[in-house]
């Protein structure tokens, strides 16, 4: 992957990104797996 | 093992009740042989009975709520840490969740037969959303079940509890030595693992602080943004880097296929 693209690790991950106060955003609905529930 | 029979005839009943809180929690502690040596106790007048079985029955069904309300809170978080052993965590999340859709009221009235699963259930049905009172009528059933089983093997055979418990000393041993291989073959498979993947500590990490730089800069929208967690979004309150995509990292070969080789990609996990 690395040979093609030009690709970088965030150090610390998303932890680390919303410690720093920066933005994050609700996952869309689509993108949600729906799990079985008994609720 | 043998040593068990005066502890519990001195300690009693807090004793038998602290070691069913900490198996039903999770812990590494013999609950079945406390059981059954309380069993045996009680046959010889020190314990009764009755008390044994309502002592271990309300300490194991502490230690299931405080995990049923933990896996209720936390979502399919707790799942999804424990899939992260699995090969694919995806699979894992999935077929575990489906399993215990279809048979999770009968799986509590089992599960503290078998352990792993006696520990994994109790925060499964809180995370599945499982009502409370279908969750302590079969869980209570379950614990009543597994306390009612080992108390009485041993109130009936207390005179062969050396006999009953040399055997499962020998049982004990050979699990450990099977958890003994099983724990050897995992740390080949992880130095394995991280030799393969070593080669990934050749690419760049960049700190958020130099990445929202970066960002605020990115005029052309070059930079890519995508997360690579070891399972999906099940929660609706799940969150990630605004404008990032998501990229499964078990489906890398199809998933590279649709990557823009043009664009700078930044990616990120937990």
């Amino acid at each position: 992957m690395q040979q093609q693209f030009k690709v970088f690790v965030i150090e610390g991950g998303l932890r680390a990104w919303r410690k720093a106060g920066n933005p994050l955003e609700s996952v869309p609905h689509d993108d949600i797996i729906k799990l079985p529930s008994f609720a | 093992m043998n040593d068990l029979l005066p502890i519990i005839a001195q300690h009693g009943y807090l004793l038998l009740a602290a070691v069913c809180f900490a198996e039903a929690v999770g812990l590494p502690v013999p609950g079945a042989i406390a059981i059954l040596t309380a069993g045996a106790v009680a046959a010889y007048g020190k314990l009764h009975f009755y008390s044994v079985f309502g002592w271990a029955v309300a300490a194991m069904l502490v230690g299931d709520i405080i995990l049923y309300f933990i896996g209720r809170l936390s979502g399919w978080a707790l799942l999804g840490f424990l899939c992260r052993l699995s090969a694919s965590p995806e699979t894992c999340i999935l077929r575990s969740a489906e399993y215990f859709y279809r048979r999770g009221k009968q799986t509590l009235l089992f599960a503290k037969f078998i352990p792993g699963i006696n520990t994994m259930s109790p925060p499964l049905a809180g995370s599945m959303k499982m009502q409370v009172n279908a969750f302590l009528l079969f869980d209570t059933l379950g614990a009543a079940l597994y306390v009612g089983a080992y108390s009485a093997v041993g109130y009936v055979f207390s005179d062969a509890l050396r006999a009953i418990t040399r055997g499962l000393r020998s049982a004990g041993f050979a699990a450990e030595v099977v958890f003994g291989v099983g724990l050897g073959v995992y740390a080949i498979y992880r130095i394995w693992m991280y030799r393969k993947y070593k080669l990934l500590d050749m690419v760049p990490r960049v700190p958020v602080a130099e990445l929202a730089r970066r960002l605020a800069a990115d005029a052309n929208r070059s930079i890519l943004i995508a997360d690579v967690r070891s399972h999906g979004y099940y929660d609706s309150e799940s969150q990630r880097i605004a404008g990032s995509i998501r990229i499964e990292p078990n489906n890398l070969e199809e998933e590279i296929k649709n990557l823009p080789k043009d664009r700078e990609i930044y990616l990120y996990c937990t």
